[in-house]
């Protein structure tokens, strides 16, 4: 009888750990007496929350001290961690962890607060780490259906709310639309290298010579493509963003607007660049159609809105086709700029809808532009963050979001792409408009009846501490630099 | 641990600043936050002052010059450029002044802005000043003193304006801030000269390497120049601003619509000094061209004297002390100019203790007099505060320069050095000086007079209220006073002694050419005694004034109308810059928005793209129906669109 | 052989053919009648190939469970279906269109497909052969080993759906009786039991 040898569990720690802090919370969770949205339920929540947050830093740790700089895989090579990874992961946990944190009072104010949400958002967590370390096509599923099913749930989790059931309802039905598409291109794929194995289709498809590709196989990566941008919001497969958006609950939305675009555009750089690297400049038409797609609709779309989470949700778009531009530059210098771009998109969304969270009227949640008039005056502090969080979006020097754009710029300008880079400028000048409408609604309009003025101790706290990071980071902004640089190496350097 | 000085303060203004985002909710945790924004600022603070004490032990006693590289910050090309901090005794006294002043104000603040709402917010921008300042002195190249400048800009701004809602204090900032962005642009173009001509902007080769370019010539414009004296002439123009040396001055009383603490700390003791000590700091620069060096001290004794005459005439007592250390920056300077930058350094050291302790002592009357500014509506306080009344004393002796106090020795050597200079601007220097120190000596004691002595002007509410100030704002104003008493003697032989090449131990260059201060130790007594005769002078025409014949100041003012009047009006720099800049300005704006803009660019220009964007906005909007299959159906012609792509493309 | 192939293409017809009858029905019912057919033919195609572990999970979890459960809820649910129809068929013409393309497109794809060069050396078989285990242990074989990071991962989809649909439908109401085991055990005959006597010819 044939023994297999055990696999090495070791890389695969953190998510080990993850996923057993989960079903422990989880037991935890169910065993506790509990009542019907009463304060025993919100208590138990309280407790899983923080339990949760603490179970991701761990991970965080583990992420961080497990892993030297080598390339590790394991699971028969389907499992990889590399600096890449590392810093990918490192990002999703610290998202993940935020928005837990500025979600607990929200769910509560609506009397939702129950102990499920923190530990799906740890389950979508551990998808997420499963999509950035996926070397295997049948990973890579795995891992994306991971964190949508838990999505999914999390969008409707306001299930009373009709317009939450319905931003899930859409996500999970065009999500699976896509994920017929992924998969789909993923036959043709295994269909062409006879393999579902990133390394062994890098070294399928870099030995059969420009022509010899078939047609076949390059459809297949458009299916691929298809399918991972519609899990990062790219136009054209973009369409649910707003309306989900929307519906979510607003810590969902931030969750969602930050952890599934790391972890996506984490597994898109990984598959346009291993597997698929030798092919690159097949590829990089439909990546520069997707990007100048998102860029213009991001920055034109936006500016009709009145709802800001739908602001937010077309800016997303617009940022991730930014994100792009450096991944159709397709070299070190690009998915550098990627890697610096993402970073600094997380800490600037999240900042933003710390702001979001805050804007209450006579304790209701108000998200219309509008109601931010004045705000300036009631909540100084409210006012002066989110204008440092719209004006970092907009890339104004010399705030963090001018260097996540001016990377990515700088490598398409270096790389040669001119007109990516020109119509990169030209949409933020479009999109600095609505970002900045903002800012001069909170100054400069006057308030019928103005915001409250209570802010909620976390929610201000992430907030301050988002805001201050955005604003110094142009003072130290070597070590996150170097991160990128390093990063960026490990996915190149193999 | 000479990084932990530098960044505790940082800390301590991130940590207040994320208390002031907290709403408290109750006034009980309001009291408790505000509490902890106070412990946590000024400890900070005081463990940085104890920090910056051994500093200073060790690099300027014991002589440990150092340079600390912490971060590489931009790398880009040529350019190279670290966070460093640059130690030697320079920036060692600096970092002393600047801690200890700050850590006084700071525990003052507790008591004076005791019923402000927004104390956190107080405290974090008074940490983060003096976080910026101490990067501006540590700092090892030309780009993070720069930083440091802009920064101390920025939080002076902030704290101008803190009290937002008054218009006269948002107009204040603004103009603090429009003022200093002349002299900034000078200093910019200066660090650009540096770099062009040294290829660094790392302090230490290019003061290593300042002798090697003494004779280059830059090619401007056409014309030739030496290119060390454009450099220093641009440098010392941003200099001008933040010390506000007559022309570019404007904007220092006005910035005395901040809280008082304020006033204190930036705008007497600390910020203001900025540019004195990059003077000092670039003595190696300055002392390569003479021209540069005597317009440092033909603007710096005009400033003297002219800031002493306008203080004689203001009835805010917050602006008598402002003109007064406007005055004193123009000493501080031309004691630069004739190249006694030791004798400049010591003057700031003492006028950072004195000038401070008035300031907090005018804020502990203005506390009493329930903020009431005007001397007019003041008199006969002097039983009721005794305390303030006598530190007042002691500030205002240390200022007119009166033995043994500190002020005596910095400006007694000072005006020695313009004589020793033996030069026609040293001697303008040395005589605008002497008349500057009568007037100093007049208006300090005016100030005193019209204060604390007389019959009592204000109110009866107001009287009976009249109360002399809480502990947390008197023992900062004792330790202050301290220094106002004898760090003028301690201090002495050090800075501008006999030991004083020792003392600075090469962070300050003379050539042997410049010998004013070895010359001025030699200088004749008259010239010596010269400060404190004039100065007992003063203090006499002023009893006499003041005292004895209180009717006299008016028919003074009478028999002199034209005068008088173009001394109160602060000789119209407002009104002569109003009629330059700001209404040509005005006319030029307006003229451009109506013809230029209203017709030509919003027809065109971005309106017609903008209107062609909303147009676009809406139909994108139209396609958003968020029906499913709507969506699905965008999806599916998508991936057609890329499909048929390549299987065209291939055909 | 012959007949082989001619099973192949009659289950396949019959597959594709009730496949497109579950989406073109007009009754719900019916549709997942043919569903059910589909995994017939599947099952059926799985035996042929010599998966025939396969086939009976295929006949036992999608025929015997899934497909039940869906018929349940289709009686269950009161929907109009002939209304949602209706935008089906103002969008056919156009969907119809977008379809064909594509299909043509792929066609093309396919009839001009080639493999890598090396692709039929890089396709390893892992399951040792027929002859050699049966299908159940050779199953067991890799997805316990070579497989266990996807087994597993599965098995966390799986708990999360669980979650899921626990969260979003699972709720408290009046009146809904639950089992409460202790109470159960803690029960007496004395408390439910009461022993009467009835007289003949009358009620209780």
């Amino acid at each position: 009888m044939p023994t297999a040898e055990f696999p090495n569990l070791f890389p695969a720690l953190p998510e080990i750990f993850l996923l057993v802090a989960a079903m422990a919370l989880l037991m935890f969770g169910v065993f506790r007496k509990d009542d019907e949205a009463g304060p025993a339920r919100v208590r138990c929540s309280r407790i899983v929350a923080r339990l949760c947050i603490l179970a991701l830093l761990c991970a965080l740790i583990l992420v961080v001290t497990m892993n030297g700089s080598d390339r590790v895989t394991t699971f028969n090579g389907m499992f990889v961690v590399d600096r890449f990874a590392v810093y990918f992961k490192v990002l999703i946990l610290i998202s993940s962890a935020l928005s837990i944190l500025i979600a607990q009072d929200y769910l509560e104010v609506h009397r939702v607060a129950r102990f499920e949400f923190p530990v799906l958002v740890v389950l979508a967590s551990v998808g997420m780490m499963l999509m950035v370390s996926a070397n295997d096509l049948m990973a890579l599923y795995l891992g994306l259906e991971m964190q949508s099913l838990s999505l999914y749930i999390i969008a409707s989790f306001q299930r009373d709310d009709q317009r939450s059931v319905e931003a899930g309802l859409k996500y999970f039905v065009l999500s699976a639309l896509a994920s017929g598409m992924l998969l789909y291109g993923s036959s043709l794929i295994y269909g062409f290298t006879g393999t579902t194995s990133f390394d062994a289709m890098a070294g399928a498809l870099a030995a059969a010579p420009g022509e010899a590709v078939s047609l076949g196989a390059l459809i297949g990566i458009v299916f691929i493509l298809a399918g991972l941008a519609f899990k990062i919001s790219a136009v054209p497969f973009h369409m649910w963003t707003p309306d989900v958006y929307e519906g979510a609950p607003t810590p969902v939305t931030a969750f969602f607007a930050v952890a599934p675009k790391l972890a996506a555009i984490a597994l898109l750089l990984r598959v346009m660049m291993e597997p698929f690297g030798a092919l690159t400049v097949q590829w990089q038409q439909v990546i520069v159609f997707i990007s100048v797609a998102s860029m213009a609709l991001g920055a034109y779309a936006a500016i009709g809105q009145s709802n800001i989470k739908r602001l937010m949700a077309y800016s997303s778009i617009g940022h991730v086709g930014y994100a792009l531009i450096g991944l159709a530059v397709g070299n070190e210098a690009g998915v550098r700029g990627v890697l610096i771009y993402m970073a600094i998109y997380l800490f600037m969304n999240i900042g933003a809808f710390t702001c979001i969270l805050s804007m209450r009227r006579r304790g209701q949640m108000v998200v219309g532009i509008n109601d931010l008039a004045g705000v300036s005056k009631s909540n100084p502090m409210l006012a002066l963050a989110l204008a440092i969080f719209m004006f970092s979006l907009a890339g104004i020097p010399p705030l963090a979001g001018f260097f996540g754009k001016l990377y990515i710029f700088l490598a398409a300008v270096q790389a040669g792409y001119f007109t990516l880079a020109i119509i990169g400028v030209l949409t933020s000048v479009v999109g600095a408009f609505y970002y900045i409408r903002i800012v001069k609604v909170m100054y400069f309009d006057e308030a019928e009846e103005v915001l409250d003025r209570r802010m909620d101790r976390p929610t201000a706290l992430v907030m301050a501490a988002t805001g201050i990071l955005i604003a110094i980071f142009f003072i130290i902004p070597d070590p996150l630099l170097s991160q990128a640089q390093a990063a960026a190496q490990s996915l190149f350097g193999g | 641990m000479p990084v932990a000085i530098v960044l505790l303060p940082l800390l301590g203004a991130i940590v207040a600043g994320a208390l002031a985002f907290i709403d408290p909710g109750s006034r009980a945790a309001k009291a408790r936050i505000d509490k902890l924004a106070q412990a946590v600022t000024c400890g900070a603070l005081l463990i940085s002052m104890v920090l910056a004490i051994i500093t200073f032990n060790s690099v300027a006693i014991n002589g440990q010059t150092q340079t600390i590289t912490i971060l590489n910050w931009i790398s880009s090309g040529e350019l190279e450029i670290n966070w460093g901090l640059k130690l030697d005794t320079l920036s060692a006294v600096m970092m002393l002044v600047v801690t200890v002043v700050s850590a006084m104000v700071h525990i003052y603040s507790i008591g004076y802005m005791h019923h402000d709402p927004s104390i956190p917010r107080f405290m974090a921008y008074l940490n983060l000043f003096t976080f910026f300042m101490l990067v501006l002195v540590t700092a090892d190249n030309l780009v993070q003193l720069f930083l440091g400048w802009e920064g101390v800009g920025l939080s002076s701004y902030l704290l101008i304006g803190f009290w937002y809602d008054r218009p006269s204090a948002n107009a204040a900032a603004i103009k603090a801030f429009l003022v200093n962005r002349v002299g900034d642009f000078g200093f910019m173009l200066g660090i650009l000269g540096v770099f062009v001509l040294f290829g660094t902007v790392q302090l230490d080769p290019i003061l290593a390497g300042a002798a090697e370019h003494a004779d280059t010539v830059l090619n401007l414009f056409g014309g030739e120049a030496h290119a060390l004296t454009v450099i220093c002439i641009l440098l010392f123009i941003g200099a001008m601003g933040k010390s506000a040396q007559i022309g570019l001055h404007t904007w220092l009383p006005d910035a005395m619509e901040g809280p008082t603490p304020v006033s204190a700390l930036i705008h007497a003791a600390t910020m203001v000094t900025a540019g004195i000590f990059m003077v000092a700091r670039l003595s190696p620069l300055f002392e390569q061209s003479d021209i540069a060096l005597s317009v440092v001290t033909i603007i710096g004794a005009s400033t003297a004297i002219f800031a002493a005459t306008v203080g004689c005439v203001q009835n805010d007592i917050k602006r008598v002390i402002a003109y007064s250390t406007c005055s004193q920056l123009g000493y501080m300077f031309f004691a630069c100019g004739v190249s006694a930058y030791g004798a400049g350094i010591f003057h700031l050291m003492t006028h950072a203790f004195f000038k401070a302790l008035l300031f907090l002592g005018a804020g502990s009357v203005i506390h009493a007099m329930s903020d009431e500014q005007d001397m007019r509506k003041m008199g006969g306080l002097w039983r009721m505060i005794p305390v303030t009344y006598a530190l007042m004393w002691i500030g205002s002796l240390a200022l007119a320069g009166i033995w043994p106090f500190a002020g005596y020795y910095s400006k007694d050597i000072i005006l020695e050095a313009a004589y020793g200079a033996e030069t026609g601007v040293g001697q303008y220097a040395f005589w605008l000086g002497v008349a500057a120190a009568f007037l100093t000596a007049f208006y300090s004691w005016r100030l005193l007079l019209m204060t604390f002595h007389g019959k009592p002007r204000a109110d009866e509410p107001v009287l009976a209220r009249v109360h002399e100030s809480p502990m947390v704002m008197l023992v900062p104003l004792f330790v202050l006073a301290t220094g106002a008493l004898v760090a003028g003697f301690i201090g002495y032989d050090a800075f501008v002694g006999h030991e004083s090449g020792a003392f600075w131990n090469g962070a300050i260059t003379v050539l042997p050419g410049h010998p004013a201060l070895e010359r001025a130790h030699e200088s004749p007594t008259w010239v010596k005694l010269a400060p404190l005769a004039v100065g007992l002078a003063g203090i006499a025409t002023a009893y006499v004034m003041y005292f004895l014949k209180p009717d006299l100041p008016g028919r003074v003012a009478a028999a002199f109308p034209r005068v008088y009047r173009f001394v109160l009006n602060k000789w119209y720099f407002d009104e002569l810059y109003n009629a330059i800049f700001v209404r040509p300005a005005f006319v030029i704006g307006r003229s451009l928005w109506k013809g230029g803009d209203g017709a030509v660019i919003d027809g065109v220009g971005p309106d017609g793209i903008a209107t062609a964007t909303m147009g676009i906005a809406q139909a994108v909007r139209r396609v958003q129906s968020g029906y499913i299959y709507h969506y699905a159906f965008a999806m599916l012609i998508g991936i057609l669109v890329l499909v048929s792509w390549y299987v065209l493309r291939s055909v | 052989m012959i007949f082989q192939a001619l099973a192949f293409y009659l289950f396949a017809l019959v597959a594709v053919g009730s496949a497109v009858m579950v989406i073109s029905s007009r009754n719900p019912v019916h549709a997942v009648l043919f569903l059910i057919l589909t995994f017939f033919n599947a099952a059926a195609l799985f035996i042929l190939m010599g998966a025939e572990f396969l086939g009976m999970i295929l006949v036992i979890v999608y025929v015997g469970a899934v497909a039940v459960m869906f018929l349940f809820v289709v009686m269950m649910l009161d929907i109009n279906f002939a209304e949602l129809r209706q935008g089906f068929l103002r969008y056919l013409p156009i969907g119809a269109v977008v379809g064909l393309v594509l299909l043509a497109e792929l066609l093309v794809v396919l009839g001009g497909w080639t493999f890598a060069p090396d692709a039929s050396a890089s396709v390893q078989s892992p399951a040792p052969g027929l002859e050699q285990v049966t299908n159940t242990r050779a199953l067991g074989l890799l997805i316990y080993t070579h497989y266990l990071f996807l087994f597993q991962g599965a098995g966390i989809i799986l708990l999360i759906a669980m979650i899921g649909a626990i969260v979003l439908t699972l709720r408290r109401r009046e009146g809904a009786r639950r089992q409460d085991i202790a109470a159960q055990v803690a029960r007496r005959p004395a408390d439910s039991v009461e022993v009467r006597k009835v007289p003949s010819g009358r009620g209780v």
